[in-house]
């Protein structure tokens, strides 16, 4: 048995007792679970007011039939993304900071450290142990949450919306783990306790809330209420043309979003899940045919996230603290 | 002369112009209990850490059951126990699940019976269920010290064992370093400023002095060479001071 | 406040939100100036007659992505300024030497709130004057009275904000027995703040929230009544609804007055929590 997998082994145990990450657990299923109960009474209350209308419409004698909502089971998860998205990637720093905390500073670190374990033994076996803890967490999440949109959201679900729905897992599992592994660098390479997850969390608001949000708001359509170009009253291959005149600008807006890890995960999981309306009830396929290169990206985030946590947990750099 | 356990030869250790450790040669004989004595900030836990390969040497080199702390930190790894001083465990992991996480870092494939074995040598049978979280220091100390034998090293060391402990948890460790010295033969290198605890466990004594070596004998001929003191006290507050006739 | 001042983390937050706040109205400058050359497009190609909309919006109108920066990085900024205070004594058991002084338990808590209301009054002070510059330079000349005034009342209320999140920072800085849990909690409340109580309320999705305009409330049977429940305590979305009514977003209409209340409310209920802390609360040590 190797140190990786020796290592691995410990912080699942030791994950498995600890009272903060059950709760946080618990806290991301929940608003899950919620996200998914008030899509569904979201769309109910649609359907009611559409109920009512055609029982309005029937009753002045009209017999035209307006189209009626339609339920895609399948965009009752775009919460539960969203969540795991913003909570999920917060979590899986406070996860990432803690193995390496723990260590550095209850001293065990000296224990682990005077032991014939190779070069990259801990900070692989942190990573593996927290790859396997959130394989199980998405696994569980995933069980429940399609089981919430069959009950809750009382919506029947297809072959290929079950395979949509592990698309979408394995992503979030990438993307939970680059948070992870990102904050185990950051951690090992801070002095102080605190420094490590409050650094990490700067990082979080920035990748995941500010850029994001930025690259909204450079929107020029969004800097008139109600739109710039509906203002006015021009049609959208006019607003096409007019903006390529200004491609420079949304070169620079669109990088910012792009720059934005959690962007490409949204983008991915939005599409294979068919929330985004353009892929909503296309073959995979032609999804994967748009989305790959987002695919690639976040496989080489991952990578680079994982390489920069197991090249910067040294020896070296995980004892040096100012306690 | 006998092959050392641990050899220094002109081991360094600076952290930025502060010198920690300065050209220290020592040597410590198979078998010997050793104490490494000095005040607070000397340098002994410097010493220490290099020789348990947590801390490269500036300048130097040091040997520790023949293998070498710089060139083949993992042989020297494979061969020692360590007790760093206040140790703390995974309070969520039980003792036996602390035990055995460590046993299998040092190469025991099923480390369940040694683990058994050892704690009867210790004397701490019955705790194996409970966290290590509940502990007492005491009780951490001898898990501590059940950590660092588990895999049978040559060369045990020991940073304060004896701090913070209560006289009767120092009595305890004070049995239990003598027996593993004399049923096992381990050598042992022990940090300490409690001289009581040199007379009564050491076989040979090493004072530092601002990364110095000042003075390393038997403890039989340093007591030997200094007739008129009463105690070991004396003579370590004369070779420490320097006031040497 | 000395003790903040020296505290490097902690800076690294200021300096986010400073700068934030500050590109905020430079990002609206510059966003501007392509949405002028935008319409200035349009209408050299004849293809509109409409007005320049700009000419309508009101200068504070750059001002409101800084509602949102102020509930993202600006609660967390203070709570980590509001953990590091109580924990930081707790630490280095310094209060055992304040507390053997002849000063009482609650002046000791009320001076380090004082200490951080000081620091995060700077910090909005200096972000917000920097604001009214750059905007004062995009509108060509001095912001009014009126629309300064305004400025002033959305700052307030940012520190009301602020503050409050501060007192939940102190207050588990004090509870906890470790140093992650202390920044943890507060983290995870400000999370079901800021996403889970809207969401419940007004079934909008948790990245819609990271827009400025408070959350529309889906009307409809379930939405009325949990609404009723889950709005009053969704203070970020009480701030947003405030400062957006202050900045006259015209997106949003109703009356500031009720969620200005219930923010002030909360911080006093706050106040009161924290320095209601036992002195043997104030000394325990760390479990770390």
């Amino acid at each position: 048995m190797s140190s990786t997998w020796v290592i691995a082994q410990k912080e699942l145990l030791d994950l498995r007792r600890d009272r903060l990450f059950a709760v946080l657990i618990a806290f991301l299923a929940v608003a899950t679970l919620i996200s998914v109960g008030v899509a569904a009474a979201s769309f109910r209350t649609q359907l009611d007011a559409y109920n009512l209308y055609v029982q309005q419409l029937a009753a002045s004698g009209s017999t035209t039939v307006p189209a009626a909502p339609q339920l895609f089971p399948l965009q009752l998860l775009r919460g539960g993304v969203e969540y795991l998205e913003i909570l999920g990637a917060l979590f899986a720093i406070v996860l990432g900071y803690g193995t390496v905390a723990k260590e550095k500073y209850r001293g065990t670190l000296q224990l682990l450290l005077s032991r014939p374990v190779g070069r990259f033994a801990i900070p692989a076996g942190k990573v593996l142990g927290l790859a396997v803890v959130w394989f199980i967490v998405v696994a569980l999440l995933t069980v429940t949450t399609t089981v919430a949109i069959l009950v809750i959201g009382n919506a029947p679900l297809q072959g290929i919306d079950i395979a949509r729905i592990l698309i979408a897992a394995v992503v979030a599992w990438l993307y939970l783990l680059f948070w992870s592994a990102l904050a185990i660098g950051i951690t090992a390479l801070s002095h102080r306790l605190s420094t490590g997850l409050i650094v990490a969390i700067v990082v979080w608001l920035v990748f995941v809330l500010i850029i994001p949000q930025i690259g909204d708001t450079m929107d020029p359509d969004n800097q008139v209420p109600g739109g710039l170009f509906a203002t006015l009253q021009i049609q959208k291959p006019d607003e096409l043309k007019v903006l390529a005149n200004f491609a420079v600008f949304d070169s620079i807006r669109n990088g910012l979003e792009v720059s934005s890890i959690t962007k490409h995960f949204e983008r991915l999981s939005f599409a294979f899940l068919g929330i985004k309306d353009k892929y909503n009830q296309q073959p995979l396929g032609l999804v994967w045919a748009d989305m790959w290169g987002y695919a690639i990206t976040l496989a080489a985030a991952i990578l680079a996230s994982v390489t920069f946590a197991v090249g910067f947990t040294t020896r070296r750099n995980l004892q040096r603290k100012i306690s | 002369m006998t092959k050392s356990a641990i050899a220094t030869d002109n081991l360094s250790k600076s952290y930025g112009s502060g010198v920690a450790l300065d050209a220290l040669s020592l040597a410590v004989g198979i078998g010997e209990v050793f104490g490494l004595l000095g005040h607070n900030g000397a340098g002994k836990t410097t010493t220490v850490n290099v020789l348990t390969t947590l801390l490269e040497p500036t300048r130097g080199n040091a040997e520790v059951a023949g293998h070498s702390v710089t060139a083949d930190a993992m042989g020297v790894r494979a061969a020692i126990g360590y007790l760093p001083e206040n140790v703390q465990f995974y309070d969520n992991l039980t003792l036996m699940e602390n035990l055995r996480f460590f046993a299998r870092l040092s190469g025991l494939r099923r480390p369940d019976q040694r683990i058994h074995d050892v704690l009867r040598i210790l004397d701490f049978e019955g705790h194996d269920r409970q966290r290590v979280g509940t502990f007492s220091k005491g009780m951490r100390q001898r898990v501590g010290i059940a950590q660092a034998i588990l895999h049978s090293p040559s060369v045990l060391f020991l940073d304060e064992p004896t701090s913070g402990l209560d006289p009767e948890g120092v009595r305890t460790l004070r049995e239990t370093i003598v027996r593993l010295n004399a049923e096992f033969g381990m050598t042992i290198f022990m940090n300490t400023h409690l001289l009581s605890e040199v007379t009564k466990t050491c076989t040979s004594i090493g004072i530092l002095r601002n990364g110095k070596l000042v003075h390393q004998d038997t403890l039989a001929r340093t007591l030997a060479d200094f007739p008129g003191e009463e105690s070991l006290e004396e003579i370590y507050f004369r070779l420490e001071s320097g006031h040497v006739s | 406040m000395l003790t903040t001042r020296r505290a490097r983390t902690a800076h690294l937050l200021l300096f986010v939100f400073i700068g934030m706040i500050i590109a905020s109205s430079i990002i609206g400058w510059v966003t501007n100036r392509t949405v002028t050359g935008v319409y200035e497009k349009v209408v050299a190609d004849g293809l509109t007659t409409a007005p320049n909309p700009f000419a309508g919006v009101t200068p504070l109108y750059y001002l409101r992505n800084a509602v949102i920066y102020v509930v993202l990085i600006g609660s967390l900024m203070a709570i980590v300024l509001g953990v590091q205070a109580t924990l930081r004594d707790r630490k280095a058991a310094t209060t055992d030497l304040v507390l053997s002084r002849p000063v009482g338990s609650v002046s000791r808590l009320l001076g380090q709130l004082a200490g951080l209301g000081v620091v995060l009054a700077a910090s909005i002070g200096i972000s917000f004057f920097v604001s009214w510059v750059i905007i004062s330079v995009i509108n060509g000349a001095p912001l009014g009275w009126a629309d300064t005034g305004r400025v002033i009342g959305f700052a307030l209320l940012s520190w009301v904000l602020l503050t409050t999140f501060a007192l939940l920072g102190m207050l588990t800085g004090l509870r906890s027995k470790q140093e992650t849990t202390a920044l943890l909690v507060p983290f995870v409340i400000w999370s079901a703040v800021a996403f889970v109580l809207p969401q419940i309320g007004t079934a909008a999705r948790p990245v819609s929230l990271l827009n400025p305009v408070p959350a529309v409330s889906s009307t409809g049977g379930y939405f009325d009544i949990v609404s009723m429940v889950t709005g009053p305590v969704s203070m970020t979305e009480q701030f947003k609804t405030a400062s957006s009514i202050i900045l006259q977003d015209t997106a949003v209409t109703g009356n500031a007055a009720f969620s200005i209340l219930i923010l002030v409310g909360v911080l006093a209920v706050m106040m009161v929590i924290v320095a209601a802390t036992p002195r043997s609360r104030m000394r325990s040590g760390l479990n770390e």
